[in-house]
Parts: structure tokens; sequence; C-alpha cells
């Protein structure tokens, strides 16, 4: 009887203590990398660094003498700035159509393709879109830039808008579909049409949630690395016209980190601290969005705004746009795969797939794919269970209202917010330097596995909400404690989701590439013999044979692998999702029915 | 101590927050009898029978007062929340099958227990689904989903489920309301049956099912335990007047 007791409270305990973990890591993060920035900052001047437009950083610069570099990165925040609200431009107007268009205006299979196409859109790497933007998009846009070159704000925008589409989407998505089917009727009982029911009736009734969902797609833009490296051509100044170079706060980390001098690198950290600033800001704002939403019901009316929509005629107009976007976003998606298939299949060979390593010779992803393997198990191995205790403990033992319960929430939201780069520096400095100062497996591992546990959170909870609370009351009812009730009915039945996690998490693993940079290293090895090895994963081999520009044939054909792993694990996690439902709730129609027909 | 077969409840009072949702409750449940809880809707019946294995523990709010007895223990005083429950079985109003096999589901509570021998389950699983009248019907599926099956069948497994850990009573609310009458009919035959064994607590809006089926019944109004007698009494010659309203029709 005690000793039952001792396992129930040690087991919440446990899934507290790893809960606990979340809220530690944001503060590690945020912690670290200001304690990194802040002798900097004091050396450069937190006016000249902020506000200052001249980065020229010299790599000799110590703290112990005078600066001979330049360390502002004004022209970087307002690059950031800039190509965040180009992608908000871009993907906050495609993903709102499209999402409309999925919620009202398409059905059956469609809607099933259309939607299985956006969420491979958010499956798919950073690098890969890089990629693809260098090689063929840009080919498109090179005649209209007066320097013949199309990188720049306009390539950038246009690639960030397209990769924060998915997150628009399916956010808007939802809660368009939270709004209560009889607003839809209502309207339609006045007279109005489908168009005009679903614009002016359905879209309104869900401003919070679009609004949240294009907040997010900002922090999304903000964050998002790899892609911008390549398309952004990264001279650090003001783009004055859409076509001209410019460089990112993230960008800024990357392109530099590896060679850093001591207050160049303590610049970069800087850097990343203005990233968490605006991460702060964006976590703040959506805090307002979801409260304010639902305090001020009342239609607050612009009338601007409400003269324009009045002249325009939504029915048709709005139907074209929604089509066009989800149209436009599903030939993005296959004509990418196409081309990297079509480029890449060729260039497959056994050398590169299965050959020996050579520095300055025969190039083989074999060691980084074995890299990205090793990855993948240890970080699965540490962030799953992590995750699904601390959602377990979110779920199952939340108190209404519960301080700590919130603040854990919150946790895992800014968690999911920090920029891949920024968790990249948060690893360089304190795995690898705890881990002796190189770079590793490991430390790239750990890494990523504090990446992956909001998603891991957030995706085992909300199985865990789908299960019946029936269930757990029928297994409490048989006297089994909340322990055994959790293990043996709760988990099992939320199998779907946490499987859909794991593939979701490897995913992730193999697209990320940010990360890894600084923790695992960048450049192409030989085989790694052990987690203490350095290496680097697949993702980040496409970026460093990309930017080296002497492997083309090897880049496609990295790249080929790549989205075709990636692809496969995103519709694997989709039908395994459907399959174990469908195996839980549905197994059962058939046994019904069966029983049925012998009733009659 | 001894967990008994019969309920004696003293002076208990329940709030759900501010709601007073019990009051002052005196009632002494005899064992081996079915005993039917009737009134209109939300006042108080779940609640009561909730009590009796305090699930009412997981009500966030939810405020006990007074003497619940189950034989000679003090339920409320008791720390092993288990060990109650393993004495005192519940049927819920939906049925609640876990998603495993029908085997699985028999077995959740003996193995809680710590019944790890197949031989030794496989018996239980016998014994509980001939008592539950269920052992022809599914002995051939054991091992299918119980999620198959049809919802009468799905309840009467849960009482086989319940059966399983032999427990001294079992409560039951409104467990035959989702299903149809034949079903019903077979509910009804095997609490029946049970009541050699076990005390039976039974939940019901279906006045008929109560004078079929119980010994003693319970009137309830607003929180108010208003009469409690035999169910021939009750039902022929109430003593309370809004008892007598209420099973001639007149409101509820
Ligand atoms: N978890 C709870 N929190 C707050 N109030 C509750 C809770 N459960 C029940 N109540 C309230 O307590 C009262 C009694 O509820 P109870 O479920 O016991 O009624 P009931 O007699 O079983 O009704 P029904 O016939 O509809 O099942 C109701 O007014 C109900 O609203
Ligand atoms: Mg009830």
């Amino acid at each position: 009887m005690n000793s039952s007791k001792i396992k129930e409270q040690g087991g919440k305990a446990i899934f507290a203590g790893t809960a606990g973990i979340c809220i530690l890591a944001v503060i590690a993060i945020f912690v670290f990398i200001i304690l990194q920035s802040i002798p900097a900052l004091s050396k450069i001047g937190f006016t000249d660094f902020l506000f200052g437009t001249k980065w020229n950083p010299d790599a000799n610069d110590i703290y112990a003498n005078d600066l001979v570099g330049k360390y502002g990165i004004l022209n970087m925040i307002v690059g950031t700035v800039f190509s965040t609200i180009g992608a908000l431009a871009v993907g906050g107007t495609l993903g709102y159509f499209t999402a409309v268009y999925l919620a009202f205006f398409c059905k059956g299979k469609l809607k099933k393709i259309i939607n299985t196409m956006v969420n491979l859109l958010a499956g798919i790497p950073s690098v890969i879109y890089g990629f693809f933007a260098i090689k063929a998009v840009m080919k498109l846009f090179n005649w209209m830039s007066p320097t013949g070159n199309a990188t720049g704000l306009f390539m950038t925008s246009l690639i960030l808008g397209i990769m924060i589409l998915p997150t628009v989407t399916s956010l808007t998505k939802t809660s368009l579909e939270a709004v209560p089917k009889s607003y839809y009727e209502g309207a339609l009982a006045l007279g109005a049409t489908h168009e005009h029911a679903v614009f002016k009736t359905m879209v309104p009734a869900a401003k919070s949630g679009i609004k949240a969902a294009l907040i997010l797609g900002i922090g999304r833009a903000l964050g998002e690395t790899m892609a911008v490296v390549m398309v952004a051509g990264n001279s650090p100044q003001i783009p004055d016209g859409l076509f001209e170079s410019f460089r990112t706060l993230t960008a800024n980390i990357v392109l530099e980190m590896s060679y850093a001098g001591e207050v160049q690198m303590g610049a970069l950290f800087s850097t990343g601290a203005v990233l968490l600033v605006f991460v702060a800001v964006i976590n703040i704002l959506m805090g307002f969005v979801k409260t304010g939403g639902q305090k001020t019901k009342s239609k607050k009316s612009l009338p601007l705004w409400d003269k324009i929509t009045s002249k325009i005629n939504f029915g048709k107009i709005g139907k074209i746009a929604c089509f066009v976007s989800a149209v436009f976003a599903g030939i993005f998606l296959v004509s990418l795969v196409v081309y990297i298939l079509i480029m890449g299949l060729p260039h497959i060979t056994g050398q590169l797939l299965f050959g020996e390593f050579e520095y300055g010779g025969e190039i083989s992803i074999l060691p980084s794919i074995v890299a990205t393997l090793m990855t993948i198990l240890l970080s699965i191995v540490i962030a799953i269970p992590l995750g699904i205790a601390t959602a377990i403990f979110l779920n199952e033992y939340t108190k209404k209202g519960s301080r700590f319960i919130s603040i854990i929430r919150s946790a895992v939201d800014i968690l999911s917010g920090v920029p891949s780069i920024v968790y990249g520096l948060f690893g360089a400095i304190t795995f690898v330097v705890l881990l002796g100062g190189s770079y590793s497996i490991l430390a790239g591992s750990l890494t990523i596995s504090i990446m992956l546990l909001p998603t891991v959170i957030r995706s085992t909870e909300e199985s865990l909400k789908s299960v019946p609370d029936s269930f757990r009351e029928g297994s409490l009812a048989l006297g089994a404690g909340k322990l055994r009730t959790i293990f043996k009915v709760v988990l099992p039945s939320a199998m779907p989701g946490i499987i859909a996690a794991v593939i979701l998490s490897i995913g992730r693993v193999v697209s990320e590439s940010a990360p890894f940079m600084f923790t695992m290293g960048a450049s192409i090895k030989p085989m790694p013999d052990g987690y203490m090895s350095s290496g680097t994963t697949l993702a980040v081999a496409l970026y460093k044979l990309s930017s080296e520009n002497l492997h083309t044939n090897e880049a496609y054909a990295t790249a080929c692998i790549l989205i075709v792993i990636v692809l496969a694990l995103n519709l694997l996690a989709e039908w395994v999702g459907k399959k174990l439902e469908k195996k839980l709730n549905g197994e059962t129609n058939g046994i019904r029915t069966k029983h049925k027909r012998k009733a009659s | 101590m001894e967990y008994g077969q019969n309920i004696s409840v003293k002076q208990a009072d329940l709030y759900y927050g501010d709601f007073h949702a019990l009051k002052n409750i005196n009632i002494e449940i005899p064992a081996k009898k079915i005993t039917a809880f009737i009134g209109p809707s939300g006042c108080g019946k779940s609640t009561l029978l909730k009590c009796f294995n305090r699930m009412n523990d997981l009500v966030e709010g939810c405020k006990i007062t007074g003497e619940f007895k189950i034989g000679e223990v003090d339920i409320y005083k008791t720390n092993d929340v288990n060990a109650l429950r393993k004495n005192v079985g519940m049927v819920f109003q939906k049925p609640n099958p876990f998603p495993m096999s029908v085997y699985d589901n028999i077995a959740y509570g003996p193995r809680t227990f710590g019944i790890k021998k197949r031989a030794q389950l496989d018996e239980i699983v016998e014994r509980s689904l001939k008592q539950a009248a269920m052992w022809d019907e599914l002995k051939d599926r054991l091992n299918k989903s119980a999620l198959g099956l049809s919802g009468g069948q799905q309840q009467r497994l849960c009482i086989a489920r319940a059966l399983s850990i032999s427990p001294k009573i079992i409560l039951m609310d409104e467990p035959t309301s989702a299903l149809d009458p034949i079903s019903t009919g077979k509910i009804e035959e095997l609490c029946g049956e049970l009541k050699e064994q076990a005390t039976i607590v039974i939940v019901t809006h279906n006045m008929q099912q109560a004078t079929r089926i119980s010994d003693k019944t319970g009137f309830f109004l607003l929180g108010d335990l208003v009469e409690f007698g035999d169910t021939d009494q009750i039902f022929t010659n109430p003593k309370n007047e809004k008892t007598e309203n209420y099973i001639t029709g007149r409101f509820g």
C-alpha cells in the first residue's frame, strides 16, 4: 500500500521534473546567450551596436585592446524586418487564401491532396528551399534584376513566403474550422451567397486565430536561416531595391561564426540576443492576440476597410484568389520535387552512396548518412521520452489555473519560437564547451534534442487530449493507480500521435542544418568513429556542397536523397497517424457490421 | 478492517466549489440487495454514487463532509483508494471498454492487483464472462478488440470487467440509458443474478426499471434524499408528497 503511494508520487515527480527541463532550457538559452553578449556589447557600446550602420569586423579584435573593426548591426536588423515583411506579404496572403480554400471551397480528394501538399511544404528542409531557389527559381527572375542576378530582397521574400505558407495555412484553417457552423447557416438564411457567407461571416469570426497564424508566420520568417543565407546575397547593407543584396541577423551568425575572433564572436552572440528579443516580442504579441481576441467581441469596424470590401465582389475575386493560392502552393511543391529528382537521380552513384571519402578527391556522402542516423538515434532517445513525460504532466496532472503549468506552457511556446541558429549558438557555448571544446555528433544531438521538445510535447499532448476521459475513469474505477492508468490505457490509446511525433522528429533532424553547423561541424569528413567525432548531417553536407560550388552534381544527388527521405517520412507520419487511428476506432466498424448482419 | 457489503452514510454534505450538491444525506444501503436512486436530472444521484468509490476525488473543488462507511471501513479516512475501488466496482452510463481485446479488458483489473499467471487469468476471464452471461457469445472472440462489440455487449463486458476483481458492491450509473430494450432486458436480468453475491446500487431515470429490479429505492430532489424505503412502498404508498408527485409524473 505504501509502496504504491511512493511509486505514484515518484512518477509524478519525474513527470514534473521533465516538464521543468523545458523551463530550464528556456532560461539557459536566454541566460547563456545574453551572458556571452554582455562583454561585446559593453566593449562596442550598446547604441553603436544596435544603431551602427557599419559591420566590418576584425578577427584580431580582442576585449583587451582597442577595436579596429566596426560592429553595427542596424542594416541587418532592417534587412530582417524587410525580408520578414516581404515574406508576410507573400506567405501571409497565399497562406490565408489557401486556408480559406481548404476550409470552404474544396472537398473530398482534392482537399486531401492539397492538405498533404501543404504539410509536405512544411517538411522540406530549409537548405533545399535555398538550393532550389539558387538553381531554378532565380533563373526565372534574373532578367528583372539590373545586375542580372536575382539574389536579394525579392527572392528572399518569395522563398521565405513559401516557407511560412504552411504555418499560416494550417493555423488559419484550424481557426476557420472552429467557427460554429451555425454562423454560416445563419448567413445563408439571410440570403447571403456561399462566398459572401465565407468572407463576411466566417472569416471575421476567426479573426483572432488568423492574426495568431500571421504572427507565428512572422516568427518563422524572422528565424529562418539557411535558405536566406543562400539567396539574400549577404552584403551587410540596407537594400535599396528589390534585387539588392542584403543580410539578415540569422545569416550574419552563420556566415561568420566559424572564423570569428573574440569580439566578433561576442558580437555574433549579441546578434543572437537581438533575435531572442524579437522572439520575446512575438510571444508577447501572441499572448495579446490570444487574450484580446476573446475580450473584444464587439465589432470594431475599420471604416476604410469596410468601404473597400463592400465595393468588391467577394464572390468572384475571393474565390479566385483562394483557388490561385492553393494551386500556386501545389505547383511550387511539385516543381521543386520534380526538378530536384530530375537533376539529382542521374548523379546518385555507388561512389556517392557507398564509396570511401577522400579529402580533395572523390566525394562520398556515406559518412553524412551515418552521422545523420547517429544523430537521429540519439536525439530521439533523448527527446521523445522527455517530451512524452512533459506532455503527460501537462495533460494528466493539470490542476486548472496552476501557475506551474502555465509557465511550462509558455516555456514550450518560447522554445518552439527560438530560431534554429540560436539553438546552434546555444549548443556551441554549452554542449561543445562541456564536451571539451570540439565539435561532436554528441553535441549536435543534444542541441537538436532540445529543439525537438516542443514538437514532441505538442503532438503528444494533442493525442493525450483525444483519449476520452471515460477510459481513465474506467481504469481508476477498477482500482488502478494513476501511473498504471497512464501507461496501460492512456498512452496506448495516444499511440498514433506519439508515433507521428517520432516520425516528424526524425524528419526535423534530417531537415535542420543551422543547429548543427557549430555543434557537430560543417565540413564534410570521413566516416565518424563514435559520438565524439565531428561530422555533417546530410542537410549540412548539401549546404556545404552547394556553397563550395565545386561538386554541383553531388549536390543535386544529395538534395535528391534528402528530399526523398523527408517526403517519405512526412507521408509516413500522415499514413501511420491515419492507420493507427483507424485501428483504434475503426476495426470496430468491421466487426460491428458483421455483428449487425448476424442479428438481422 | 474489512470492507463489508452494506453502505452507511451519515450526515453527508458535498460541495462542488460553492454549489451545495448533496445536503445532509443519511442512508443505509443493505447488503446483497439492489438499491435504486431515482430523481430528476441534476438532483445529485450520480454525485452520491461516486462518493461510494471516491471517484469524486477527481473533481477539482469537490468538498465532502460526513461519514461514509462500507462495512467497517470509513472510506474517506482510508488512504488506500485503490483497495476501496477493488471492493466497490463501477459501471458507467456510456459503455467504456478499453481499446484492447476482450480478454485484456477483463484481465486488466486482476493484473492491476498483481495476478500474472495465464492460467489464473484465463479462469477469471471465463468466470467473469459467465457471470455476465456473455461467455458463449464471446469465447471465440476473446482476442478481438472490445470496441468492435455492439453497445449492449460493450456494456455487459464492462459489467464483466467490474466483476473480474470480485467486488463486494457494484455501482451502476444509468447503465442502460444508452441501450436498446433487448440489451436493457439482459442487463436487468443480470442484475437479478448478481445480487446473490454483491450489493448493487443503480441510478436510473426509468421508473419501470426501478420497480422491476430494485429492492430499495431512494428518491432525490435538489440534493436532498427525500424518501428512502422498500421499492414497493415507495411506488405504491409514498410517504412524501414530492415523491408521489414525481412518480406519478407530475414533474421531473
Ligand atoms: N464536476 C462538477 N462540478 C460542478 N458541479 C457539478 C459537477 N458534477 C455535477 N455537478 C452539479 O451537481 C448537481 C448534481 O449532479 P449529478 O450529476 O449528481 O446529478 P444527477 O442526479 O446524476 O443528474 P442526471 O440524472 O442528469 O445524471 C448538478 O446540479 C450538477 O450540475
Ligand atoms: Mg447522473
